[in-house]
């Protein structure tokens, strides 16, 4: 099982790994370090740790002068204070010039802020850093492939952003698999009635939908597609053919995320009827994480609704 | 003057004479924010940097980060005179398939250490490369050009604040002060003055200087190097336009290509048009 305390844990596991194992890999905080759990690796290696202050424009600038220099600078900290204040800097200092700048977001979706409100949950990230050319966009599904996502995205050159939660989320790898940047992996091949596509630690409720679904007879495929960028249009397009009939899951707006990025491989590569579970393209409020993704419209309950809809209105199109 | 002196002021005229003919030629592009920083450039690159036209990427160089980016022609002219790429690319400067952009690119322009021409960037990402040569251990600087009006943007003095936190006595940072920025003066638009004393406000060794004075130019660069633990801030008085009287009287030459006759008046004054 794995010994995470939650995703943040993991991404710090993993930078104590890699700073084992190279000088090159640094970490800059916009004071984050007791936030993304970075506090073992400043006392550890407090060369390694830059604390610049509350200043993420900064941070970022001052990792794409790092990664120019040969160093693998990370910059954690909320995924909203990296997409969204510091965007200019990711587009234009880190991905325009392909340096070598790895950022991990934290309160990814309306589950990892829950409580703080919108100020703190960033539901439009992916959408944002999907937009920008050579960004390669990670979005792992609970702590352990947080661990091995870290490192996948050490080890591969240019930028990266990986997203993180706040020690919710469930545990659902019983042991650390690798992962493979850029392909969707099948985790549930029930048959092919409908696809459940996912990313993200609401991945354990795709799962909890997928056996509903079995319960009433409806055989569906659950395709985590961890990676947005760059996308497995192959992965999905396949499936997609089998089936049919797909329901996209993300605690992301259902504009600009998963849902996007699967309707577009639908319109261009396999037609098929498609349902978005996520944020409906609202503001949500505070509250307690799981209630929150159940009011938001994206319970088990929720999923299995979709996937009938969906399936629904495939049939309705092959029987016209 | 010293000979060496004089010879760097006749580069910065020669980089003056480049910056003309390439925006004259490309018929595009920023002549007066070229001009008015063409002296610290010619320092730099003609004198003070560490560098290895042969070797672009040599990890032991000095870096150089223009954070003004639309003054980039200057930045071509010296690259190409320090024999980075040839001067027959200048006039190419943002046509297509060009290896000088709009505004520096480090992927595509050999010697230019960092992408820049989003104003105010340019100090933090040179503090990113002097923090890394502190973690290094190796010895060489980072020197940035910035604009008087890029002081308004918010992340100069985020940056500012942590070059200080770090003790960045490699960082050295000349502020092109010469009043004016796309709009108008800098002091109408914003309320930034005084610059000075807003630096010394953040612990940089300051000081200042006419920054169209060769000497003045490498004095404060040497005295920079003397600082310990702190990064320097080079208040540079400049004009814009400086070099070209017709320019340095009118802020629409921040992006203006020059006619036939204003192109042929401004290559005499910068020594004819068969100088070299």
């Amino acid at each position: 099982m794995s010994s995470y305390k939650g995703s943040r844990e993991a991404f710090a596991a993993a930078m104590m790994q890699l700073a084992e194992e190279d000088p090159c890999y640094v970490t800059i905080s916009p004071d984050s370090m007791k936030a993304m759990r970075m506090v073992a690796f400043a006392e550890k290696y407090p060369k390694r740790f830059f604390e610049v202050g509350i200043a993420e424009q900064n941070a970022v600038g001052c990792a794409a002068g790092m990664a120019s220099c040969g160093l693998v600078p990370f910059v954690a900290t909320y995924s909203g204070f990296i997409t969204m204040r510091a965007c200019e800097q990711v587009r234009t200092f880190v991905a325009y010039p392909q340096l070598n700048v790895k950022l991990v977001g934290a309160n990814g979706g309306i589950f990892g802020g829950e409580r703080e409100g919108v100020t703190h949950q960033f539901f439009e990230d992916l959408g944002i850093l999907r937009s920008i050319p050579e960004m390669t966009i990670v979005v792992p599904s609970d702590a352990s492939q947080v661990f091995a996502a870290t490192l996948a995205i050490a080890k591969r050159p240019g930028p990266a952003f990986l997203r993180v939660a706040n020690g919710r989320e469930a545990v659902i790898f019983d042991k650390e698999i690798p992962f493979e940047i850029g392909k969707a992996r099948k985790l549930v091949e029930n048959g092919t009635d409908v696809a459940l596509m996912t990313c993200g630690f609401i991945l354990s409720r795709v799962l909890k939908a997928a056996e509903v679904l079995k319960a009433e007879g409806i055989n569906a495929t659950v395709l985590e597609v961890h990676t947005l960028k760059p996308l497995d249009k192959a992965g999905i397009a396949s499936l997609l053919e089998e089936t049919g009939a797909v329901v996209t899951v993300e605690d992301h707006n259902v504009i600009g995320g998963l849902g996007s990025a699967v309707a577009e491989v639908i319109a261009e590569h396999a037609p098929a009827a498609l349902v978005r579970v996520g944020l409906q393209d609202v503001f949500p409020e505070s509250g307690p994480a799981e209630a929150l993704l159940d009011h938001y419209k994206m319970g088990v309950d929720d999923i299995v609704k979709a996937a009938k809809v969906a399936m629904a209105k495939r049939d309705h199109r092959r029987a016209g | 003057m010293s000979c060496e002196t004089v010879n760097l002021v006749d580069m910065a005229r020669l980089l003056r004479r480049d910056v003309v003919d390439t925006v004259y030629r490309a018929k595009d592009g920023h002549p007066s924010p070229a001009l008015s920083c063409a002296d610290i450039v010619a320092a730099l690159f003609f004198k003070v940097l560490k560098l290895d036209p042969q070797n672009p990427k040599w990890p032991g160089r000095d870096r150089f980060i223009l954070s003004k980016g639309h003054a980039c022609p200057v930045l071509y002219a010296a690259l190409a005179r320090r024999g980075y790429f040839s001067r027959d690319e200048l006039p190419g400067l943002r046509s297509l398939g060009s290896c000088l952009q709009g505004h520096p690119c480090m992927r595509k322009t050999p010697g230019i250490d960092m992408t820049t021409g989003s104003l105010g960037n340019g100090i933090s990402i040179g503090v990113g490369m002097a923090m890394a040569a502190k973690y290094l251990e190796q010895d060489y600087n980072t020197y940035v050009i910035m604009g008087d009006g890029e002081l308004e943007e918010g992340i100069v003095w985020e940056a500012a604040m942590s070059a200080v936190k770090h003790k960045l006595d490699n960082l050295i940072v000349f502020v092109d002060n010469n009043g004016l920025q796309s709009g108008g003066k800098v002091s109408d638009i914003s309320g930034l003055m005084p610059i000075y004393e807003k630096w010394e406000a953040f612990q940089w060794h300051c000081q200042e200087i006419d920054g169209h004075n060769m000497d003045e130019i490498l004095a404060a660069v040497k005295n920079a190097h003397q600082v310990k633990g702190k990064p320097s801030l080079i208040l540079a008085h400049t004009v814009k336009g400086k070099g070209v009287p017709y320019m340095e009287t009118d802020n629409s030459w921040h992006k203006r290509v020059p006619t036939d006759d204003e192109y042929k008046e401004a290559m005499e004054i910068l020594g004819g048009m068969d100088c070299e």
